[in-house]
Formats: structure tokens, C-alpha cells, sequence
């Protein structure tokens, strides 16, 4: 009976210790983890519009330094008017736009979606024309690495950009990742509304593709407004 | 005595090539073929595997006589786990881009049966100074073959090291192409099999 009685304290024990530990080093580094992860997020805004390219590694001072000259951060509401972020409601939505020579070149949204085993984040950048997509990026998924994972991947991004969100009649139609390559399977009046899925991840697709015409609804008042030329 | 007759040495020595727990006892394959795409990662897994093996060996060793027989291997992975949380985080606060190129690996070298391995057979009949030298021995056992692998990859694979473009472009201009077959998992596998074949031929002697 002792022994058993050994084995759990000497388990409480190794609990208590080992969780403590954890504990410190969680709370100790969380000012730093969380200093990371907002600098992916401007870098992610960044490389949705294609100012820094993945390949490159910037350093972090031409991340936040490029993210200071360019990038605003703004606020919409249900009807697309910007809103200042101080009189910001419960239901608007943040929205950026890559300023340059005093003239919106693009605006980005958030993206988030769900994933087949959990939720994917990124950014969507569109053009001030409000229908030409400029670039794709993901920041945050848990996804199968190899298959569904491959959508943080360079090659799977790069097919977004100059793709468009209305149809030939003007209508909004959304993005959508097509299941395999869209060559072939798609209709070419469409091909600019399609963009080549994953094989092995047709789930993947299905969800990010069904998160981004949610997302892209949300905005539509903004991309309309974009389309009449209202916001330069 | 000179220092490579030591038992220590032998310890430190033996897992870094005769009895490497990658090409001599095919363990932790998993994360060799996942981590070895670019040099980078894999020199970066390597570390974080050392130091975990390193600290686990040392801590089990200590507590070695105090540990109650009939829960030491819940208590072997508790521990093992609360190190390789620590070194996530730590990659987390100071190598963002890193970790995050590592995912899920870095979580999964508290499956790494090379660090349960060492801890089952060696570090619970050891000494302290002992099983630390064979944690950090087998540790860089494990991240030679890593980093032997990744620079094969990666430098047939892409052309590059670090990153860093090293076949010339007239070399492209000529016709070579790069190897696509080496960046995919089973690129990594042949690789693995070509080291552990040189390894025993050569060790056999």
C-alpha cells in the first residue's frame, strides 16, 4: 500500500513542478510571442499585396517600417463608410488600404474561415477597382501539412492574384478554388473566378472557398462603392 | 588515460556514428524526413531535439533512484513533454518564422522515440553526467543526419543552401534542372537509405 501511496505523491509532486514551470515560461515569453505575431500580421498584409515577397526574409524593420508608410487601418460599417477606429461600433468591420501617392492602390480584409480540422486566417487584397484580387495570404491554419496545409504555400497564393470576383455581366460571384487544376474542368469564361485547388485537399477548397465568398459578401458594400469610383 | 578511452567519451562518441540513432537504429525517421527540407529547419529541429534529450536525460538520471517503478514511463513523458513545451515557446518568442516552418514537429518530439529510448535504457541505470553526455552524444547524432539529409535536399532540391542560391545560373543555362523528386518526403527516405547503408558497410569494419 505505501508504494502506491509513493507513486501518487511523488506524481502530485512532479505535477505541481513541471506545471509551474510551464506556467513562468508561458507568462514570461508571451510579451514576446505576441510581438511576433503581430509583425507576421503586418507582414502578411504586406505580402497580400505583393510588397514583400516570400522568398526574401525582410527584416523587421522594413516590415513595420514599410507597414507605417503604406498601410491604413480603417474601419467599415454595414453601408461600406469608413469609420475612424475610435468610433468604431460592435459590428464594423476593419478593413486596410495600401496608400500610395496619396491614392488608395488596393484594400485588404481579413479572411477567416473555417478548415477542415480547424480555422484558417489570411488576408485578401483587391485592387481599387474593387474586382481584380492582387494577392492571397494565409497566416494561421491547421491543415494537413503536404495536402490541405499546402494553401500557405507560395504556388497556391500566386494563383489568386488578377483573379476576379465579379462574372463577364458584372455580377458578384465570389473566388472559388476549383477541385484540382481549373485547366480543363472549368468552363474558360469562368477560368477568372476559379483558382487551381489542391489535390488530395478538396475539403480544404470547399471551406476556404465557401469562407471567402462570406467574406467577400460582408465587403461587397465596400467593393461597390470601390467599382462607382466613391473612394479614392 | 587519454581522453578517447574515457568511458565518457566512449558514451559522448559512440551514438554521434557508430550507434546513431538515426542510420544505426533507424529511430526517429518521422521528423527526419518532415524537418529536412531545408538546412535551416533541420539545424534548428536538431538543437531543440539536443536540448531536450540533453535535459531529460539529466533530470530522469537525477531522479532516477526516486522515481516509483510502476509509473516511470508516465513520469519519463511528463517530463519529456514539459521540456519540449518550453523549447516550443522559447522557438515561438524567438524564432517565429522558424517554429512556424517546424509546425507540428516541434510538438512531436515528445513522441521521438529516441528521447523515450534513451531515457527507458540509459538514463535510469546511468549517473547524471553520464546520461547527460549520451543525451547531448545521441542529440547530435541525430542532427548530423538531419543536417546531412537537409543539405542534400535542399541543395539538389532547389539549388540552394540557407536559402541562399550556390549552384550558378549557367549551370541552369546548361540544362541541369533541379532534382523536384528531393524536396518530397520520399526523396528524403532514399537519402536516409543511402546513409544508413554507407553507415554499416563502413562501420562493419
Amino acid at each position: 500500500m505505501s508504494s502506491h501511496i509513493k507513486s501518487i505523491l511523488f506524481a502530485v509532486v512532479l505535477s505541481i513542478v513541471c506545471g509551474s514551470l510551464l506556467t513562468l515560461a508561458s507568462t514570461g515569453l508571451r510579451e514576446y510571442q505576441l510581438k511576433n505575431i503581430a509583425l507576421d500580421k503586418q507582414k502578411n498584409i504586406l505580402k497580400s499585396i505583393g510588397l514583400i515577397e516570400d522568398k526574401k526574409a525582410p527584416s523587421l524593420k522594413t516590415v513595420s517600417g514599410l507597414y507605417a508608410d503604406y498601410i491604413k487601418e480603417m474601419w467599415i460599417d454595414f453601408q461600406g463608410k469608413l469609420v475612424p477606429k475610435e468610433k468604431k461600433g460592435e459590428n464594423d468591420l476593419p478593413v486596410y488600404f495600401y496608400v500610395k501617392q496619396e491614392k488608395i492602390q488596393a484594400y485588404i480584409i481579413p479572411v477567416h474561415s473555417r478548415g477542415l480540422w480547424g480555422k484558417i486566417a489570411g488576408y485578401l487584397a483587391i485592387k481599387n477597382d474593387g474586382t481584380t484580387i492582387s494577392g492571397f495570404t494565409v497566416y494561421s491554419h491547421q491543415e494537413t501539412p503536404g495536402l490541405g496545409g499546402e494553401i500557405e504555400k507560395d504556388w497556391f497564393q500566386k494563383n489568386f492574384a488578377g483573379k476576379k470576383i465579379l462574372d463577364d455581366k458584372g455580377n458578384f460571384v465570389s473566388i472559388t478554388i476549383a477541385k484540382g487544376a481549373v485547366q480543363g474542368r472549368i468552363p474558360t469564361s469562368k477560368h477568372k473566378n476559379f483558382v487551381d485547388g489542391i489535390s488530395g485537399a478538396s475539403m480544404t477548397g470547399k471551406f476556404l472557398s465557401a469562407g471567402l465568398k462570406r467574406t467577400l459578401i460582408e465587403y461587397e458594400p465596400l467593393s461597390e462603392r470601390f467599382r462607382k469610383n466613391e473612394i479614392k | 588515460m587519454k581522453i578517447t578511452r574515457t568511458k565518457a567519451f566512449k558514451v559522448f562518441s559512440n551514438p554521434i556514428w557508430e550507434r546513431n540513432p538515426i542510420s544505426g537504429q533507424i529511430l526517429g525517421i518521422c521528423s527526419a524526413l518532415a524537418v529536412t527540407v531545408q538546412l535551416k529547419t533541420a539545424i534548428v529541429m536538431g538543437l531543440a531535439l539536443t536540448f531536450v534529450l540533453a535535459c531529460s536525460n539529466l533530470s530522469i538520471s537525477l531522479m532516477r533512484k526516486l522515481i516509483p517503478r510502476n509509473i516511470r514511463i508516465i513520469v519519463e513523458l511528463t517530463i519529456i513533454a514539459t521540456l519540449v513545451i518550453f523549447a516550443d515557446q522559447v522557438l515561438k518568442a524567438f524564432l517565429y518564422d522558424i517554429s512556424k516552418q517546424l509546425s507540428v514537429f516541434v510538438g512531436l518530439i515528445i513522441t521521438n522515440c529516441i528521447i523515450l529510448a534513451r531515457a527507458e535504457t540509459y538514463a535510469l541505470g546511468n549517473p547524471p553526467l553520464l546520461s547527460l553526455l549520451d543525451g547531448i552524444g545521441n542529440g547530435l547524432g541525430y542532427s548530423q543526419i538531419l543536417i546531412t539529409v537537409a543539405v542534400l535536399r535542399e541543395l539538389l532540391g532547389a539549388g540552394k543552401l540557407f536559402g541562399f542560391q550556390v549552384i550558378p545560373n549557367f549551370f541552369y543555362a546548361a540544362g541541369y534542372e533541379n532534382m523536384g523528386f528531393m524536396v518530397l518526403a520520399p526523396g528524403a527516405f532514399i537519402a536516409i537509405g543511402f546513409i544508413v547503408w554507407l553507415q554499416k558497410t563502413v562501420s562493419k569494419e
